[in-house]
């Protein structure tokens, strides 16, 4: 009877432990979060049927952006050159430091509103955000750090397996898993609450200065930076002369095809008074010389584009007007939102007194 | 002792149950399993990564690294009728011997014709991150420019005119005019129709000398999507053949 009463006890506890399984399955069930799209904007490009949106996601998402580790001697984080101040580009810099005293090759853009955006960097090279952080932890002048090591990092850390299971079911950590959960922390930077936001939404007005910049504007400027994103996500020869020290020929690049010698993406310029320098590097260090380039400093060149060829007829009258206007795309809800912030910083980043939940 | 009884018969019933549900399942479709061994040779002799040799334009060259994806299965048997077989990648790796033997699911008819893609179609080069033999971990996707290196072939020659020597060809590119994919397609002999067991020679020197030359004298490197990527993908789109290893 002893062995009998034994064996019972052995299969309860394996009862139960199957049960554990089953159960842990069964209540995988990550909270999920509504992507909202702001009124009047387009549908997103992003397929979220893919990757749907999740708190733990999210929360895995921003621990991974925010982690020096993805680097090869830990001190480059995403986040160390998408600074969230500066609408994440890297506040005041043209180009961003990398591994080794490396110098990027091109301006850090700033990073908002990603979901409505079908390709990625400057040349747009990238066709998945999935597979944006791929390229800068990997490049030698960035983080400098391989897939294998990056993985091997993170499933050391048991903080990490807890929360990839809490994000995907399990723990197992693999690229894919990384790319989805960074995406769902990127696709929730979503910049759309400026004043030019408020006013479109009738909340309140523009004054005299800014509301003559967007006439201007719309007469001058969204041919290429197109509402309500500010972008219309081509890629354009804007007339900058060729930089001889590093030949970037831009989506040329990427199509192989001449006619597209020297064209990069048009930057949207939502938040455009916190992301300077402008230009693919950041060679303008401020609004008025990107109107001086514009007006007088544009080389007309064979793939230039045809909007530009006669230059932009700028009076000094009316690139004040136009920075006023540009003015009321800065989205300081966005630029504080504690939900963006680094770890820790929370605090720092409280929304401004005059926002209102 | 009554608990154990019904333990027992429990055991009992749901290993009955669960035989059941398998055997059915090996019933309803007449299928069987077919392995394909890819055998790598370079003029007729079996690759060995880091071994001395002649390429077919005379050229020594020692191969350090030979890698290639194979997928988009399909199957044509006697009467020409075409099985697509599920979608399935495979990257046959020289330097990870298992990867080079690769079992399909096929129909349990007699099989005329095996076809596959040498590469990535292009659907998953554009579908984001995958796992598998498409994780990016593998070394055969391209960061900067995104889409699948589609066959990889590396390695030393002392007329390199590259740093360090080294020969690096690296094909891929998914769009359009630039689209380095190649369907393959290779008949059975007669013996084989029925065979279990396949075994497809890849044969490098089509590489160097398929449809037109590739010097490493002249052309050491290729890195991107382009003419000279898809020159090279038409080159190695006929290295491959049924049981020609001697």
């Amino acid at each position: 009877m002893k062995l009998a009463k034994n064996i019972w006890v052995l299969f309860v506890i394996v009862l139960l432990a199957t049960g554990w399984i089953t159960v842990d399955n069964r209540y995988f069930k990550p909270r999920p979060v509504k992507f909202i799209i702001p009124r009047g904007w387009p549908q997103p490009a992003y397929d979220f049927s893919k990757n749907p949106l999740t708190e733990e996601g999210f929360a895995l998402g921003k621990k991974l952006f925010y982690d020096g580790r993805l680097s090869k001697d830990g001190n480059f984080s995403c986040g160390s050159c998408h600074q969230q101040f500066g609408a994440f580009n890297t506040y005041d810099h043209n180009l961003s430091h990398g591994f080794n005293n490396a110098l990027t090759t091109r301006n850090a853009p700033g990073l908002f509103n990603l979901a409505w955006q079908k390709e990625f960097m400057w040349d747009g090279g990238i066709n998945h955000l999935d597979l944006q952080p791929l390229a800068p932890i990997t490049a030698e002048n960035e983080m400098a750090e391989t897939l294998e090591s990056v993985i091997s990092k993170l499933s050391s850390d048991n903080q990490y397996r807890k929360l990839f299971k809490a994000a995907f079911g399990d723990e197992t950590i693999n690229y894919q898993r990384i790319g989805k959960a960074m995406s769902q922390f990127l696709l929730q930077l979503v910049s759309s609450n400026s004043k030019y936001d408020k006013v479109m939404r009738g909340e309140v007005s523009f004054i005299l200065p800014e509301q003559l910049g967007y006439e201007i504007f719309q007469k001058k400027c969204t041919g290429c930076h197109a509402e309500p994103m500010f972008t219309d996500f081509t890629y354009r020869n804007t007339g900058l002369p060729l930089d001889l020290s590093v030949s970037d020929i831009g989506r040329m690049k990427i199509t192989g095809d001449k006619n597209d010698s020297l064209k990069f993406k048009v930057p949207s310029l939502r938040n455009v008074a916190m992301t300077f320098p402008y230009g693919h590097d950041g060679r303008f260090f401020s609004l008025l010389s990107v109107f001086e380039h514009y007006r007088k400093n544009m080389v007309v060149g064979a793939t230039t584009d045809p909007l530009l060829q006669k230059k932009i007829s700028l009076s000094n009258f009316e690139i004040g007007q136009l920075t006023a206007f540009l003015y009321t795309l800065t989205d300081s809800t966005f630029l504080k939102d504690p939900r963006f912030a680094p770890p820790g910083f929370e605090n720092n980043a409280k929304p401004p007194a005059d926002i209102h939940e | 002792m009554k608990p154990i009884f019904f333990i027992f018969t429990c055991f009992l019933l749901i290993s009955v149950t669960g035989m059941g549900f398998i055997t059915d399942g090996y019933n309803k479709t007449q299928q069987r399993q077919l392995v394909l061994t890819f055998q790598n040779t370079i003029g007729g002799d079996k690759l060995v990564l880091g071994n001395p040799c002649k390429n077919i334009l005379g050229e020594n060259i020692i191969i350090e690294k030979f890698k290639y994806y194979v997928s988009n299965f399909s199957v044509i048997d006697n009467n020409g009728q075409i099985t697509k077989l599920p979608a399935q990648y495979f990257l046959i790796d020289e330097a990870e011997p298992l990867s080079k033997n690769i079992v399909l699911t096929v129909p349990g008819a007699s099989i005329k014709r095996i076809c596959f893609l040498i590469g990535v179609d292009s659907i998953k080069n554009v579908s984001g991150a995958q796992t598998g033999a498409l994780d990016p971990l593998n070394g055969m996707f391209w960061t900067w420019n995104s889409g699948y290196i589609m066959a990889k072939l590396e390695g030393t020659s002392e007329v390199s005119a590259s740093q360090g020597h080294y020969f690096t060809y690296h094909i891929g590119g998914f769009k359009n005019e630039m689209n380095t994919t190649r369907m393959i397609t290779l008949e059975l002999p007669e013996k084989d129709l029925t065979a279990n067991q396949v075994t497809i020679t890849a044969e490098i020197n089509q590489w160097f000398k398929g449809k037109s030359e590739l010097k490493i004298t002249e052309t050491p490197v290729c890195h991107s999507p382009g003419a000279l990527a898809m020159r090279i993908a038409d080159n190695y789109s006929t290295m491959f053949s049924i049981n020609a290893l001697r």
